[in-house]
């Protein structure tokens, strides 16, 4: 084993080492930054994989990304049209950016992601799939001009990428069931009136149902968001942005 | 009901039916499925040198039906991490009475949607938990580790990542604990102990005391 591969294994396991120690999303960008620079990448995004239904914003854990890319990817809608994005729904293998196949003549908008990811020096990428154990779909892309990407340094980022998304998993909690189970649109309105300070009478009382009503779509929301009360099923729909106040 | 049984060299006679299915399902996913080559056998039969009186089966059996399976073995004697996946292994190899290497796991193709995975988990857990066993040693698929950590499980690498039959592998060590246990139990909606422990007493103390 050369010296230089040998920095690659201490940095992993080093890295590894810290991630445990990190108290918040803020500090685990920070810690994944100061790492992968080391291997040339200057972006970097955690994200669940989006249902039909959901708008890729919401399933994003954290990030290092151009403000004005994000702004562009999600006005456009780029996640349903991505071809990295459409890869990481049918491996389980870690793969580069220019290894997610799409045809540029029949599929315009494909060509057009990949494109205009290179005017914010995401020129190339290597992204890892996550399938978890409840189908829970994620990802982590990392990407950059000058990539220091070989059979010797993707061994270390592999692993190291599976310890960030894990430790970023611990820390924002994301939904395991997702999609087809969304928040109806009476729960999202019992909730943004519990977020507004308003009991299930008073609740009751404004939407003209009754109290026991109220009572079940708050009971049916905390389910489906994994929160133990009430005050958690909002906390929960305010942080996925199901309900906005 | 799916049901998961302790099988030792001290209580395999009520087994035998079932060890064969284990087998033949071990080529079938191993060999077959996987493409692990270097395992292949004329007779449909996966055996390897790790299949002795040391060996520790927990069995996940569905109404005399095979669905998952998985094998303990005492990490003082020559174990596949040690003989066969060293390299695996850079920050060195954990070898201790209270340190099980964990191996050939799998899930009948059938039943992968999760609830069979937590069981078996589950299980090898309250097993090593009842055997005073810290940690469990493993090589695994590289996409493996993230349903590990989400079933609860606290992974340490042994080592980074190599290919082994094309596919990305590394060497770990799984810390066995009450809270991964629970986690991983309330995951799939188990409730309570779920071993069956057909003609064993409640702990094996199989582990020999001294290096082979």
């Amino acid at each position: 084993m050369s010296q230089q591969s040998f920095d690659y294994a201490t940095e992993a396991f080093e890295f590894i080492g810290r991630l445990d120690g990190l108290p918040s999303a803020e500090t685990v960008i920070e810690e994944m930054a100061r790492s992968f620079t080391l291997f040339g990448f200057e972006n970097f995004i955690i994200t669940g994989l989006p249902s039909p239904q959901e708008r890729f914003d919401q399933v994003v854990l954290l990030k290092k990304w151009p403000k004005a890319w994000f702004e562009i990817y999600s006005k456009q809608d780029y996640v349903r049209v991505d071809p990295v994005i459409r890869l990481c729904r049918n491996t389980v293998q870690p793969f580069e950016w220019s290894e997610a196949p799409f045809d540029r003549e029949t599929e315009p908008r494909a060509a057009e992601v990949m494109d205009r990811a290179t005017d914010f020096r995401m020129k190339d990428g290597f992204c890892l799939p996550i399938h978890g154990i409840n189908g829970y779909e994620a990802c982590l892309s990392m990407s950059g001009v000058d990539l220091d990407l070989s059979s010797r340094t993707k061994p270390a980022l592999h692993l190291m990428a599976m310890y960030a998304f894990e430790r970023a998993r611990q820390l924002l909690n994301p939904l395991p069931y997702r999609g087809a189970e969304l928040l109806t649109p009476r729960e999202r309105e019992t909730l943004m009136w519990a977020a507004a300070g308003k009991s299930a009478a008073d609740t009751g009382e404004i939407l003209g149902i009754t109290e026991r009503t109220v009572t079940a779509h708050i009971v049916s929301s905390c389910q489906k968001l994994g929160a133990a009360n009430k005050t958690q099923a909002v906390a929960r729909a305010m942080q996925y942005k199901l309900i906005r106040i | 009901m799916t049901c998961v049984h302790v099988i030792t060299h001290a209580n395999r006679h009520f087994y035998e039916e079932s060890l064969e299915q284990f087998h033949r399902l071990r080529h079938q996913i191993f060999v077959e499925e996987r493409g692990w080559s270097g395992l292949r056998q004329p007779d449909g039969l996966e055996v390897d040198a790790y299949d002795n009186q040391h060996a520790v089966y927990l069995l996940a059996i569905d109404a005399g039906r095979l669905v998952g399976g998985q094998r303990l073995y005492p990490t003082l004697l020559p174990h596949m991490i040690s003989e066969v996946f060293p390299h695996l292994a850079q920050l060195g190899v954990p070898q201790a009475a209270d340190i099980l290497e964990w191996t050939r796991y799998f899930v009948v193709k059938e039943r992968r949607t999760g609830r069979t995975d937590c069981r078996l988990l589950a299980a090898m857990q309250e097993f090593c938990l009842g055997e005073g066993i810290t940690e469990v040693t493993a090589v695994v698929e590289m996409w493996w580790l993230p349903r590990w950590q989400q079933a609860g499980f606290k992974v340490r690498p042994l080592g980074l990542p190599q290919l082994i039959e094309g596919q990305p592998c590394i060497a770990a060590a799984v810390e066995i604990s009450q809270a991964s246990l629970e986690h991983v139990r309330k995951l799939a909606g188990l409730r309570g102990a779920s071993l069956i422990r057909n003609g064993l007493s409640s702990r094996i103390h199989q582990v020999p005391h001294v290096a082979a």
